[in-house]
């Protein structure tokens, strides 16, 4: 059997090759999505304790209360280090004058350490002096009495054409910039940086009179613990004793559970997307095989008189298979191996790549290496076993008695009886080929939840490919029934490529699968990223502000108005009074935060339940207003009037929070804001439009309501783009202690971020394209031999090179117009489905992105096609037609 | 008028070098009827092949009409051969994407001739294949397909018509049929007809026998009695 196995594929090296490719590239894609995963993966572990900052982190939105300062005290005592880290958004001013072409103000990401920073981890800075040295210059370096330095991060200096050993003002305070910061061990990955990093220490921020009653600030105590200490139980008591303070207390174990989470999902979706490439391949070992059995025929049906029986041929065959499934495995866990070093790099600028700096992912192998290689392998293996066993059957439907016929027509499809009932055209014409195929999809479908790690994806995944190729193939046979029945063409030669497309029994309808699928993956992403692109920019009403003022004192409204009426040429900014606070109780019952319990656990829990558990946990920004705000409808009860006096406070609650949370009219909820606790009775539900892009919120009180509690402003104003600048300078030299978050920064920086995501999609998708093209080249290659034949011909009645070459160029376009057609049709239904059910977005037509898809996808077919049978055209008649 | 001179064809086979024709000269005057006769793997076919241009000889001369044909780039020899030749295989080789009427209409079209398709239906009328003229080759029996394949050889008047064993996949009655054919074409147009055969009966109806072995022409003879103008002997 060995033997025979041997001496069959080394007669047939031209279909192997193809097989071999096919197996590669999909194997490839797969094992480089799961080694990126893993080693990413396994640097987030290791690193879980520099990315949180220590073993145990206390985080809140308010500095705390003195009873929790003390709780925080004791803790000194107890073999335990801590250090405490402000993190807040500010603006920097230029002291030191600049190049005039750069910024002279910019919002950064200011984060105030002490000394004990960082606990685990390194920074990393230039010039490499400790940070408590650059943070504290020598005096002799400041000409003023109190001397406070700053590490910032490059960009900072690009942006306001600064250098080390210039001056920005932050708050009241002149910053001496005595270094660059390079990495940072904990900085949250944050798909969503405002601005550059400045790290000063507490002594500069305090200076600096940036943080007022209010100001939105993160405030993380971080602590380092000795050995001997229990991380849960000391977490379990910390959570009980600073209760009041509203903390989050978190371990590095659990830590980064979002970075865990989006890190799962990013290469369980590029996995899947892999394994489409892989299945795509798999379509060209089935065609391959195919080819090669028609090709067998005569020698399987003297191999049969000669005594061999079906099982022994298919043993050999299969035999075969597995050793060149094996081979292309082998090729394509190389192939991955090059790929994981290429995903980095084009997931630069994203967050990703920051991150993957931060914790110093390698790309080298290791022993975490050996899972997703083994996976890979073993997944390419199965994939060509599975597809390779259905043409391989076939041989038993080989008569010994082929041989006695005169010429066995390469072009027939198979025997004339098993083609008349659809049974028979799709190869199902007895048990046995039944549960052949029922064993395919089901091998198929756990080769997917294996890869994908869930049975229901796995499920869904499978499920939406095979609706693809049935649908693929459903189309193709349409319009090749349509084609059909059209008059043919004027013209010769496209009426020759017409013939080749309709051929019956031809390689069409797998070329179609295969190009469409691959097709379709790519234009969907596309799609999907155009109408996220669209979300954030295009939706943004006219009337939408430039700016978001935030931080305002209650002090400084009247003065910060003048100033922008001074600016703008009399605009009134809109302000808004916000207050922080978290739900305390919600109809008397107090609210219990879960956060103990596992990502694992919570993921079997319902969408319901989970939506419920953000609802209750997260901060409630509130305000109180006398009008209903624009793009806020009521839905359940009224709006209070204007001067209406009420016993209690009065609440109105959006809808989705409020359904989420059960409350209804006339329900109360306590609220908790710094410490101290107001009640309030709900008296209407709204419902938001989220996408206006001006200040809304979940929860609004009555006027009055809020008396006494620390109160902040944030402003709105649209104003013209030249205005931009100038007033933002205006403000910042005015208001120190007030952020400036421009809009259209945000969104762009948003849109980059989405950018470099779907470009690392992208990449893998490519694959799939690969993949299709390699069907195609595999499903030309056996159609080689006719081709040849049918050129010569052409060419003895008089045909020119030119001529066969025209005709073959329109057969391969016409084939990628069709593939392209259905599978932009495909891909705008995919992403319909997607857009509407996943992401809850409006769908539209993008003829623009369907357009380039299709006439990509032409280009493709027609440069495999031209790449795979150019030879052919050379070939001169006589000897071929000879050997017929 | 065929005239061949000096012409050699080697050609390496499973890495050693084979000769299959051997510096033959030969001259076919216009409207001869030629059969040329030899043992398999003479040199026969290829010899036919080479007067077609299908291929070119190794060295040598080959003039039709006067056009030294073995010098003409391959697309100046497409348009020569849609003009001069016309040509019939052993096989038929038809296209089989292409009906009847279709696989007529190649050469018409090719040469750009604008009544192509009236003109493809009375040509197949004439081989009495008038009522499948949209069938696929498939569809058709052998001596139907040859005939098909004798109204493509036909379909542009070619002043030469070459067939290679025309009637060696058929049975005699078939055969004798495509020859009837082959004669009334060759009768009606004057066309220049080279054959090969094995079949001695048809060779008996040609002008002229030309046997081959090994390569060489071993013999050349004028048969008496048999005019151009004759009727078919058949």
């Amino acid at each position: 059997m060995f033997r025979m196995a041997w001496r069959e594929t080394r007669g047939a090296w031209r279909h192997f090759l193809y097989f071999f490719v096919c197996i590669a590239v999909g194997v490839g894609a797969l094992v480089g999505v799961s080694l990126f995963a893993a080693h990413v993966d396994r640097a987030v572990s290791t690193q879980a304790k520099g990315l949180l900052g220590g073993d145990l982190e206390i985080r809140s939105s308010h500095p705390l209360s003195a009873e929790g300062r003390a709780v925080l005290g004791s803790l000194d005592q107890r073999a335990i280090t801590r250090t405490h880290v402000s993190e807040l958004v500010a603006m920097a001013a230029r002291s030191t004058k600049g190049s005039t072409a750069a910024q002279a103000t910019q919002i950064v990401e200011l984060k105030a350490v002490d000394s004990g920073y960082p606990l685990y981890g390194a920074l990393k800075l230039e010039p490499s002096a400790s940070l408590e040295h650059l943070l504290h210059p020598d005096l002799s370096r400041c000409q003023s009495g109190s001397c406070h330095g700053a590490v910032v991060q490059e960009a900072l200096l690009l942006r306001m054409g600064l250098a080390v050993g210039d001056r920005l003002k932050i708050g009241t305070v002149e910053f001496l910039i005595t270094g660059v910061v390079r990495l940072e061990p904990d900085r949250m990955a944050n798909a969503f940086s405002l601005g550059p990093r400045v790290i000063i220490s507490v002594a500069g921020l305090k200076a600096s009179a940036l943080l007022q009653p209010g100001s939105r600030v993160r405030e993380r105590e971080l602590l380092k613990l000795a050995p001997s200490l229990s991380l849960e139980s000391l977490r379990a008591e910390l959570r009980g004793r600073l209760a009041a303070d509203h903390v989050r207390v978190s371990g590095y174990r659990d830590g980064q559970p979002q970075l865990k989470q989006f890190l799962e999902q990013l290469s369980r979706y590029l996995g899947l997307i892999g394994l489409t490439a892989l299945f795509i391949g798999g379509l060209g070992v089935a065609m391959s095989i195919h080819a090669f059995m028609r090709e067998k025929l005569k020698t399987i049906a003297i191999l049969k008189t000669l005594g061999a029986d079906s099982p022994l041929l298919i043993g050999a065959y299969v035999l075969q298979a597995i050793g060149l499934g094996l081979i292309g495995s082998v090729a394509g866990m190389l192939l991955g191996i090059v790929l994981q070093r290429v995903l980095p790099p084009l997931l630069a600028g994203a967050f990703v790549s920051d991150l993957l700096e931060q914790i110093g992912a390698s790309t080298d192998l290791s022993a975490v290496s050996i899972g997703p290689l083994f996976k890979g392998g073993v997944l390419g293996l199965l994939t060509t076993l599975l597809f390779a066993l259905w043409p391989l059957f076939r041989v038993r439907e080989i008569a010994p008695a082929a041989i006695f016929r005169r010429e066995i027509d390469p072009n027939s499809s198979g025997d004339p009886h098993t083609g008349s009932t659809w049974r028979g055209k799709l190869g199902l014409q007895d048990r046995f080929s039944v549960s052949t195929a029922g064993a395919l999809v089901g091998g198929l479908a756990a080769l997917a939840a294996w890869q994908a790690g869930s049975w229901r994806i796995g499920g869904w995944y499978i499920g939406g490919v095979a609706l693809a190729i049935l649908s693929l193939l459903g189309c193709a046979r349409l319009l090749v029934w349509g084609l059909r029945r059209m008059p043919r063409p004027a013209s010769l030669s496209l009426r020759y490529a017409m013939g080749n497309v309709l051929r019956p029994g031809g390689h069409t309808g797998g070329i179609l699968v295969a190009i469409g699928i691959s097709v379709m993956v790519i234009v969907t992403v596309s799609l999907v990223e155009q109408a996220l692109l669209r979300q954030i920019g295009e939706t943004r009403p006219i009337d939408a502000p430039t700016f978001f003022f935030i931080d305002l004192q209650p002090d400084q409204t009247a003065a910060f108005a003048k100033l922008i009426g001074a600016q703008t040429a009399g605009r009134t900014p809109e302000m808004t009074p916000l207050v922080r606070s978290r739900l305390h109780a919600v109809n008397g019952q107090e609210v219990k935060i879960e956060e103990e319990r596992d990502q694992d656990e919570r993921r079997d829990e319902s969408k319901e339940e989970r939506r419920k558990q953000w609802y209750l946990s997260r901060e409630y920004v509130l305000t109180f207003l006398d009008q209903l705000p624009k793009g806020n409808e009521i839905v359940h009860g009224a709006w209070w009037r204007p001067g209406q006096r009420f016993a209690m406070p009065q609440v109105s609650v959006e809808e989705e929070a409020a359904r989420s949370l059960g409350l209804e009219v006339g329900s109360r909820i306590d609220l908790d804001i710094q410490g101290a606790s107001i009640r309030a009775e709900v008296s209407n539900i709204r419902k938001v439009d989220w996408g206006n892009f001006s200040t809304n919120f979940y929860m609004i009180l009555s006027p009055g309501s809020l008396e006494g509690a620390p109160i902040t402003y944030v402003a709105t104003i649209r104003v013209d783009p030249d205005q931009e600048i100038p007033l933002q300078e205006a403000v910042v030299a005015a208001f120190p202690n007030v952020s400036a978050i421009h809009v259209g920064d945000v969104l762009r920086n948003f849109a980059n971020v989405l950018d470099r995501l779907a470009l690392a999609i992208r990449a893998v998708a490519l694959f799939c394209v690969v993949s299709g093209g390699l069907v195609m080249a595999a499903a030309l290659a056996s159609t080689r031999y006719r081709r040849l034949y049918e050129s010569v011909i052409l060419k003895a009645v008089g045909a020119t090179r030119g001529l066969i070459a025209r005709s073959f160029a329109a057969e391969y376009a016409l084939l990628g117009l069709i593939g392209g057609i259905l599978a932009v049709g495909l891909s705008s239904a995919l992403s319909w489905l997607l857009l509407t059910r996943v992401f809850d977005l409006t769908w539209r037509l993008h003829p623009m992105v369907l357009l380039i898809g299709l006439g990509c996808t032409v280009l493709l077919t027609l440069s495999v096609g031209l790449l795979s049978t150019f030879r052919i055209l050379g070939q001169r008649p006589l000897a071929i037609l000879r050997h017929e | 008028m065929i005239a061949i001179q000096h012409v050699s064809m080697r050609l390496t086979a499973g890495g050693r070098p084979v000769t299959i024709l051997d510096d033959v000269t030969l001259e076919i005057p216009s409207k001869q009827t030629v059969a040329v006769m030899g043992p398999s793997g003479s040199g026969k076919s290829t010899l036919l092949g080479l007067m077609a241009g299908l291929d070119r000889p190794t060295s040598g001369s080959i003039k039709l009409d006067g056009t030294e044909i073995t010098s003409l780039s391959e697309s100046r020899m497409a348009k020569f051969r849609r003009a001069k030749i016309g040509y019939i295989f052993q096989s038929f080789h038809l296209i089989p994407t292409l009906t009847a009427l279709e696989n007529v209409l190649v050469p018409l079209e090719l040469a750009g001739n604008d009544s192509a398709r009236a003109h493809a239906v009375e040509l197949l009328q004439t081989v009495g294949l008038g009522n499948r003229i949209d069938h696929y080759p498939v569809q058709l029996s052998g001596g139907e397909q040859q005939r098909v394949a004798v109204a493509r050889a036909f379909a542009c008047r070619p002043p030469i018509l070459l067939a290679d064993e025309p009637t060696g996949n058929l049975d005699s009655q078939t055969g004798r049929h495509i020859m009837d054919l082959v004669f009334a074409l060759h009768r009606d147009y004057g066309t220049t007809l080279v054959l090969v055969t094995h079949d001695q009966t048809i060779a008996t109806l040609m002008h002229r026998v030309i046997a081959v072995r090994d390569g060489r022409i071993e013999s050349d003879e004028i048969l008496p009695g048999v005019s151009t103008q004759s009727e078919s002997p058949l």
